[in-house]
């Protein structure tokens, strides 16, 4: 399964959801499989991806899809204990699986070796999960995970794929044109200010 | 006795931050403790203060002002999220940071860390304040909370044993 066509079989299922994507190439194949005002992409903060979407699931009762990493995933495994205990019926995680980190020249991760990042997540406490290896078992666990309360822990393996153009939006434009979709207050102010708007 | 946590809710909920992610301190146990008791927050145990900060990050994208509570321990944890998160994607994120190392201290390894981060923050150009009195802390509190959302920017409340007790000799 290459994540280029997961991703774009994933938005083909989606209207208004969020999708909140890792650093790096599967932000830049978000970006590629379709730009949309719910997508978040991220930048750096290697690790977060998971624990910005779980604030974000905290926030809205709209389902909110993660696009976490096994290399990112491994820095931060803190990240489904506290989804498991926040138990958000929102939140569904996938996570690529390549079982290297990819950009920095192809080392093998941790789960080339003995991690099973879905039994972390069990042990953890997260009741809904699967491991799958190719497209159509990802899409029949999307649809379940769209359609049931989570949180669900998606472990998604995936093969080595060429590397795209990297995603061109500012940061600070992917945050207010986001947020903007949920408030008419894109800073925070309790009284909105346009006169602030890029 | 001093109102200070008091003062430091009334304060954030004049800003509607209703979410609050932290990892536990003895010393502001106090505020973390009132938060978690009234129902106005939701407040969120992360295992480490980064997480706090992406947690926070993400609550404020789906429209929900957010805050976090640590240790200064906690704050050398997390300057790459604030670095490659908050900073470049302008998240107003208030950090209320206890300060080790002052004061009082009995710990010698909690000193540097301690003592090396309001330096820190100020190389990152993030604007802190020092909570060390009563003395005009809702002013100062709500002062900075405003300002963090005006620049779009984190901001940094450091407490010292001064204002909480904790940990004075």
């Amino acid at each position: 399964m290459l994540r280029l066509d997961a991703t774009k079989m994933i938005l083909s299922h989606l209207k208004d959801e969020v999708v909140i994507s890792n650093l790096g190439p599967t932000t830049d194949e978000l970006w590629m499989a379709g730009h949309r005002d719910r997508n978040f992409y991220t930048y750096g903060s290697m690790g977060l991806c998971s624990s910005m979407a779980l604030g974000m699931a905290l926030s809205t009762d709209e389902k909110i899809i993660s696009l976490d990493g096994d290399g990112s995933l491994l820095m931060n495994m803190g990240a489904l204990a506290t989804i498991a205990r926040e138990k958000p019926k929102n939140l569904i995680v996938i996570c690529w699986d390549n079982e290297e980190w990819a950009q920095t020249g192809h080392q093998k991760t941790h789960t080339a070796f003995s991690t099973d990042l879905e039994k972390v997540a069990i042990g953890c406490g997260i009741d809904k999960t699967a491991t799958v290896r190719d497209i159509e078992s990802l899409e029949g666990a999307l649809l379940r995970a769209l359609s049931e309360d989570g949180p669900w822990y998606i472990n998604a393996k995936i093969e080595a794929s060429e590397e795209y153009p990297v995603m061109p939006i500012e940061p600070e434009v992917t945050l207010w044109r986001f947020r903007r979709t949920f408030t008419d207050i894109p800073t925070g102010h309790l009284t909105a200010m346009p006169e602030a708007r890029p | 006795m001093s109102n200070w946590a008091e003062t430091i809710l009334e304060e954030l909920k004049k800003k509607e931050i209703s979410l609050i992610a932290f990892v536990p301190d003895i010393s502001i146990d106090r505020v973390t403790s009132l938060l978690e008791n009234d129902p106005y927050f939701h407040v969120i145990a992360a295992t480490r203060e980064e997480e706090a900060i992406g947690i926070a990050a993400g609550a404020f994208a789906a429209g929900r002002n957010a805050a976090v509570f640590m240790q200064s321990s906690g704050f050398g944890n997390s300057v790459n999220a604030i670095c490659s998160l908050a900073i470049p994607c302008r998240f107003p994120i208030p950090m209320f940071i206890n300060l080790r190392g002052e004061v009082g201290e009995f710990n010698i390894a909690q000193v540097p860390m301690g003592r090396a981060t309001r330096p820190i923050l100020d190389v990152l150009n993030i604007p802190f304040y020092t909570l060390d009195t009563d003395h005009n802390l809702d002013k100062t509190v709500g002062g900075a909370l405003k300002l963090c959302y005006s620049s779009r920017e984190p901001i940094a409340l450091c407490m010292t044993p001064l204002l909480h007790g904790g940990k004075l000799a």
